[in-house]
């Protein structure tokens, strides 16, 4: 197949996903520990909400699907920007069992979030009403991502090459330190209830309270990281002979290394800043999806985007709707995660055994 | 003949480690074949690194085209220099078109669009290296010898002057090491430069225009073939476990050759 008719491929790949995920959404909408609402409302809830139509009859189901409209948004965004994050940086680092979690970049910024929780005294982003602490634990968060993610980037590489092993030492290391510090600020907050609930609440990864701040936080993240992909996706698809062959094609490496690490860093700290550490989706979805598309970064990054959105929404929705109640999405995550991991070292057990 | 790549007083130190490439005067024009050959360690490789841009020149200096090698932006190196490794120390999972298209880079216009221009390059490239029966296959599938010349073709599609080639016969059958050299040859003439780093010394003195050698970091010796595959200039480089002969042309004359031969 010619790289034309798989670039068509993508393009309905794209449209049956979108559609899909537009039904999750309205799924989302309308079901929830508070009833079951029909779609007709939602959609009539929804318009209102926008702006047309007449609204509802009932003023509490209005609220309802509002609310679960910006959880839904928020849940969509999440997963948009863990799975983008965890696609930049298996791209970056050459290596499919590299994920967010894994090189610090979510450690990073749950300390950071967790630092500015301390110092705010509480998880800022939950007042009602615009704050400038609203800003406040996505920034610390996303410094908390650049700083770790670069240390373990530095440190893992010797001479311009960074070696598999290496890095995964390395990461595994800087976790154990950032956790350390994490426990820290937990251990020292533990008087104060408010902090130490803010914070063990924020760390399951929860999606309960969110508004209209918290999805516009992670959506705009979403929306630089998606606008830099066609900067650095043909780049990471040559960087994938190594970096030296690709600096011979004449790829401009430092820079794109740089704009990789920036953007994987503001994606996953942005959804962690609004929901806390979740794994799992940020190493499976780009899995899932060059199972699809292939491995070119032109197709997979942007598909990373509607898929992890979809992915991260329909797992909550499912649990909800088969199950009934609703676990963390960091919790539930983590609950597969792990097993996923062992899946793919298997499938890679030789790749890996060469290292 | 025009210089199209020329080093004065080049000097390269790894750091922690030795003085790799010291102090080396070299120049490569159009329509030449120069082979670079020295033991293990003498700076060939690091030698075409720095002539690559893939190594910042610290000491001496590189000029492109007169012009000094680090003034050209990677993009515009790239559309003059093409290399060809040795080995990638990963194998992309890529159809071999695409990985191939990968040479268009420094020639995409914005937002990377590869155009029908550049695909037709891609195949006129993947025919010109004999690589086009293997155009659908992955990567992965492929043989050595067939992953050579699609590196080959790689580097054609870039569409540079020069060529810069690390070790191409590596790995290969010896109807394959030949097709390789002679390849290199084709294009040269087709108004190439080329810059091929090499053990094989039988392969250099068929193919070359000029032989350079190198030891400890320095050249040693750099001249047409007969001037520099002889006894005196390669015992001092190489020792003597060397046979020394001459292909018979019928005239008398003909290439020399050189085998490694332990002397009893």
């Amino acid at each position: 197949m010619s790289t034309h008719a798989r670039e068509r491929g993508m393009g309905l790949w794209f449209a049956i996903l979108f559609v899909i995920l537009l039904a999750v959404v309205l799924g989302s909408i309308s079901i929830g520990s508070t009833g079951t609402i029909s779609s007709a409302q939602v959609c009539k809830g929804l318009a209102h909400a926008c702006g047309w139509g007449t609204g509802l009859a009932d003023p509490r189901t209005e609220i309802i699907v509002e609310l679960r409209a910006w959880r839904a948004l928020t849940a969509a965004g999440i997963g948009a920007a863990l799975a983008l994050s965890g696609g930049l940086i298996q791209g970056l680092f050459r290596n499919g069992l590299a994920s967010p979690s894994l090189h610090g970049v979510s450690g990073g910024a749950a300390l950071g979030a967790a630092l500015a929780i301390a110092v705010i005294g509480g998880y800022g982003i939950l007042d009602r009403g615009f704050s400038p602490s609203a800003l406040f634990v996505p920034l610390c968060s996303f410094i908390g991502a650049l700083a770790t993610v670069s240390l373990v980037a530095f440190l893992a590489t010797s001479g311009g090459r960074t070696s598999v092993p290496t890095l995964l030492l390395v990461g595994i290391a800087v976790n154990m330190c950032v956790a350390g510090a994490f426990a820290a600020i937990q251990s020292l907050t533990l008087k104060d209830y408010e902090v130490s609930r803010a914070i063990m609440a924020w760390t399951f990864g929860t999606l309960e309270d969110r508004s209209s701040h918290h999805a516009a936080i992670v959506w705009a993240a979403v929306a630089i990281g998606a606008a830099t992909i066609p900067f650095v996706a043909t780049e990471l698809d040559l960087f994938r002979g190594g970096e030296s062959d690709a600096a011979a094609l004449g790829v401009r490496t430092s820079r794109v290394k740089i704009v990789t690490l920036v953007i994987a860093a503001l994606t996953a700290s942005a959804a962690v800043a609004v929901a806390g550490q979740i794994a799992f989706v940020g190493l499976a979805v780009p899995h899932l999806v060059r199972l699809i598309v292939g491995t070119s970064h032109r197709r997979l990054l942007p598909m990373c985007v509607v898929a992890g959105a979809l992915f991260l929404l329909g797992a909550d929705l499912a649990q909800r709707a088969l199950f009934g109640f609703a676990l963390q999405p960091g919790v539930l995550m983590s609950l597969f995660g792990g097993p996923l991991f062992v899946i793919l070292l298997v499938r890679h057990r030789r790749e890996v055994s060469a290292w | 003949m025009v210089k199209l790549l020329e080093a004065r007083a080049l000097a390269h130190t790894y750091r922690d480690g030795p003085r790799a490439v010291d102090g080396i005067d070299f120049s490569l024009a159009q329509h030449e074949l120069v082979v670079v050959i020295g033991p293990n360690g003498s700076g060939k490789s690091t030698l075409l690194k720095l002539l690559a841009g893939l190594i910042q020149v610290s000491t001496g200096s590189v000029h492109l085209q007169a012009r000094p090698l680090e003034q050209w932006s990677d993009r515009e190196r790239a559309r003059q220099i093409a290399v060809v490794p040795q080995f990638l120390p990963a194998l992309p999972d890529l159809l071999v078109s695409d990985f191939v298209l990968g040479g268009r880079y420094a020639h995409l216009k914005r937002w990377h669009q590869a155009s029908a221009h550049d695909h037709a390059v891609v195949r006129d490239a993947l025919a010109r290296c004999d690589a086009s029966d293997v155009a659908c296959r992955s990567m992965h599938e492929i043989s050595g010898g067939q992953r050579q010349r699609v590196l080959f073709a790689r580097a054609l599609a870039q569409e540079a002057d020069i060529l810069l080639v690390d070790e191409p016969t590596n790995s290969l059958d010896p109807e394959h090491q030949v097709r390789v050299f002679a390849l290199i040859a084709e294009l040269v003439r087709a108004g190439r430069a080329a810059f091929v780093v090499t053990h094989d010394l039988n392969l250099a003195s068929q193919f070359a225009t000029r032989i350079c050698l190198l030891s400890a970091g320095r050249v040693v010796a750099d001249g047409p073939v007969a001037s520099v595959l002889r006894r005196e200039v390669l015992e001092p480089v190489y020792g003597e476990h060397l046979y020394y002969g001459r292909f018979d042309d019928g005239r008398g004359g003909g290439s020399p050759f050189v085998l490694p031969w332990l002397q009893r």
